[in-house]
């Protein structure tokens, strides 16, 4: 297949999470939904259920008002918006880590807004290092498994588990090459990278694997001679089609990421171990570098300086969603770091909420004059 | 914590044999012994509010609470100005104000509403919320000292499971190996032991003197509990604080046997509070209730510190039953027994901005608590310490809306 078509079919997966969802029900399969910011989702694919990621959508909060005060993010309210608005209805469970705040009230709020979708608990350790962490985060799994046995009628095997992290593995693999690929591509656009990350929660790990080395062939065949300024973004999310499209017209291209929904999400494999439970546990333990997960060295602040630099980006963009105070506390230590080392930083404020962009395309264009300059 | 809402005696000076007396020195005497600490050349630490104080008190350590703090700046009015600092420093105004407010103090080191001394450890524990551990990240990487985490996490579930009590316990006890380690004090259970026993009568004590509302009228105001709390935090491990609180119980339970009270003025309504303070507007609030009869008779706060355990295992399960790391439904019905155990007439919230956690789900947790105890709600908005996030108009409204719902059922009931 030809790159244009490959970026096609992310495109359509990307932009219609329902139509997948619907196609996955009729053949049979149940779904079950998976919220931010890391889900066991090797265990639910193991159990031959469909995990469909939920970041929540651009939309207008109306009913998750009931529940919500204006105050808490809108990635999680949104989510709570499609649950009372029937975009989930046939899905058999929502699982939700409580990593942060926001997450806790959640599944709160989401038992009485949208009763007719179980929500399934997964209490992470912070303290994620010690050995005696394991036996903590088994049980968060074994909680998860029982509950969705419950809600799915589906059983669990741990060797099934097994081939599942396999297929996990794979597809972190191949996502860590594509960031690496796209940053020789300049001509992928921001909005068409978005759709590869995107499409990543809406179907299968190995059909996506399978797609994304598609594309990677495809795009290590041609060579590109268009030139834009190279830049890193951090952030939770970063899926919003306008702000993409700013960043498109003005001739930036995001050359390597800090995004809990993109590249966060690939950088740890499952090791193995005795068994697929073991080996899931030992993978939470090993993660690191992301705002919702403790660490006193702040170890991220200093990657971010370390991931512009290696990959020649010329300035950060952080993309802050509103509310999301994990991130808001690591910005002033991000900010410093990489102005200590000359590295330009813009901070972004989004929310799902957002209609009206042209204040971030005013930034947008003075950080391109900056960066240029 | 903060301010003292009532007007200052003008005539005699406070008897020392009060508990208002003995709570306030307590209250006092952590800030001063920790400084006196300081100067000795020892270690001194900060410490969340509900990280297990048996720690640091067993171990005879010095800790200063950067949230009673930050409460008492902003009570006395200096909130905004040590929010605007951290502000200038790239954190979002929508971050907690206590943070905000704590992360000033360690750069400025001066703050003359409220001093204390700089640490040279920190004691965190999120049982109140995740926010505690960036803010203690980041105070621990800017001020480059040790952090001891203990993760007492979000429980979903009504009951504190046998694999969270473990994994709480090995914290502990790492813990306090990493504690003698910094700062080359030793654990003694005997010494344990005596804590436990006054953290015990301690909690006792306020729970019995806070259960002193189901008396009609109540024998104190319920604002007392804001200003006594300080010592549940801080000092409940500590033979004073027992026996302060003891003297507290006494104090009540004479007050109801004299007919007497420390809410001045006729009781015509009894309400709950809910959420913290609102440190910034304390008189504010205060006297809006007061205007129309209204008594707070009682909060979480009331139920939040009653630390009784029978030995270690167990206190590793009470500290995961604190307010902010239990699930709705046993967060509900704590609730829905202190309104009913105190009579109480209406529910007031505060949406507080500052508390992701605390104001996340209470508008569906307060609809259910209304429902069961067939009372009315009513809530405003407002924060723990930023003046900025508080519209005394929209309190008023409230206030007076909740009051004449109030009254309608009383004047419906004769």
């Amino acid at each position: 297949m030809k790159t244009a078509e490959i970026l096609e079919q992310f495109h359509q997966v990307a932009s219609s999470p329902a139509k997948q969802k619907e196609a996955f029900l009729k053949a049979g399969k149940k779904v079950v939904l998976v919220a931010p910011v890391y889900t066991p989702e090797e265990i639910i694919h193991s159990m031959g259920l469909v995990p469909m990621a939920t970041w929540g959508a651009d939309i207008e909060l109306k009913q998750a008002k009931k529940y919500f005060p204006a105050f808490i993010c809108s990635i999680v309210q949104s989510i709570v918006e499609l649950g009372m608005n029937g975009a989930f209805d046939g899905a058999s469970a929502i699982v939700v880590p409580s990593l942060c705040d926001s997450l806790k009230v959640l599944g709160e709020n989401w038992k009485y807004a949208v009763p007719s979708i179980p929500f399934i608990p997964m209490t992470y350790p912070q303290n994620r290092k010690p050995v005696y962490a394991l036996d903590f985060v088994k049980a968060g799994y074994n909680r998860v498994i029982s509950d969705l046995e419950k809600a799915t009628g589906a059983k669990f095997e741990d060797e099934k588990l097994k081939k599942s992290i396999e297929i996990y593995n794979q597809h972190n693999a191949v996502m860590r090459k594509l960031e690496q690929v796209l940053a020789d591509h300049p001509e992928i656009t921001a909005v068409q990278r978005n759709d590869i990350y995107k499409s990543a929660g809406f179907m299968l790990k190995e059909d996506h694997t399978r797609l994304v080395n598609e594309l990677i062939d495809a795009l290590q065949e041609s060579s590109s001679d268009v030139e834009k300024i190279k830049i890193m973004t951090s952030g939770i999310l970063t899926d919003c089609p306008s702000l993409l499209s700013i960043l498109d017209q003005n001739g930036f291209q995001i050359v390597t990421n800090d995004v809990a929904a993109e590249s966060r999400q690939y950088r740890t494999d499952a090791p193995a171990a005795d068994t697929g439970l073991d080996s899931l546990a030992l993978k939470f333990s090993a993660m690191d570098n992301c705002s919702v997960l403790y660490d006193v060295e702040k170890k991220r602040v200093n990657l971010i300086v370390e991931q512009a630099r290696q990959y020649g980006a010329k300035g950060v963009l952080v993309v802050l969603t509103k509310f999301c105070d994990p991130e808001e506390f690591d910005y002033p230590l991000m900010k410093k770091a990489c102005e200590k080392e000359n590295l330009p930083v813009l901070l972004v404020e989004v929310d799902r909420q957002m209609t009206n962009y042209e204040q971030a395309r005013t930034m947008l264009e003075g950080f391109k004059d900056m960066l240029q300059a | 914590m903060g301010e003292d809402l009532k007007e200052k005696p003008k005539k005699m000076p406070p008897d020392p044999n009060s508990a208002k007396y003995k709570l306030g020195q307590i209250a006092a005497k952590a800030y001063s012994d920790a400084q006196a600490a300081k100067k000795r050349g020892e270690m001194v630490g900060w410490c969340s509010s509900n990280f297990p104080v048996e720690i640091p008190e067993t171990l005879g350590l010095y800790v200063c609470y950067p949230e009673n703090q930050a409460a008492g700046i902003a009570a006395r009015g200096g909130g905004q100005r040590l929010c605007e600092i951290s502000e200038a420093d790239g954190y979002s105004n929508d971050i907690c104000a206590y943070a905000r407010i704590s992360l000033a103090y360690a750069k400025i080191k001066d703050a003359p509403e409220q001093n204390m001394p700089q640490p040279d450890f920190l004691l965190c524990c999120n049982n109140i919320c995740n926010c505690m551990i960036k803010w203690y990240e980041n105070l621990a990487r800017e001020l480059n000292i040790p952090m001891i985490m203990i993760d007492i996490p979000f429980n979903p579930d009504y009951e504190v499971s046998d694999a969270e009590v473990a994994y709480i316990k090995a914290q502990f006890l790492d813990a306090i190996k990493q504690l003698e380690q910094i700062t080359g004090k030793k654990w003694s259970d005997e010494r344990f032991k005596e804590v436990m026993e006054y953290s015990g009568r301690t909690s006792r004590a306020w729970l019995a003197a806070t259960a002193c509302a189901k008396y009609v009228p109540s024998p104190f105001n319920g604002f007392d509990l804001l200003n006594h709390m300080a010592v549940m935090v801080t000092a409940r491990g500590k033979k004073e604080a027992a026996e302060a609180m003891e003297t507290l119980l006494k104090e009540y339970e004479e007050n109801h046997q004299n007919g007497t009270s420390t809410y001045r003025g006729e009781e015509k309504h009894r309400i709950m509070f809910e959420g913290i303070a609102c440190w910034p507007w304390l008189r504010v609030t205060a006297t809006g209730l007061k205007s129309r009869g209204i008594n707070m008779v009682t909060t979480i706060y009331a139920d939040a510190f009653g630390f009784i355990y029978k030995d270690f295992d167990d206190m590793c399960r009470a500290y995961a039953r604190v307010p902010n790391a239990i699930n709705l439904e046993l967060a509900r019905d704590k609730r829905i027994k202190l309104c009913k155990d105190n009579h109480v007439e209406g529910l007031l919230v505060h949406t507080n901005r500052s508390c992701k956690l605390w104001s996340g789900f209470m508008y569906e947790m307060s609809r259910q608590i209304g429902e069961a105890c067939d009372i009315p709600v009513a809530s405003f908005d407002g924060d723990q310490a930023d003046p900025r996030n508080f519209s005394e108009a929209q309190y008023e409204t409230r206030v007076q809306g909740l009051a004449e719902i109030m009254e309608e059922r009383k004047a419906a009931k004769k």
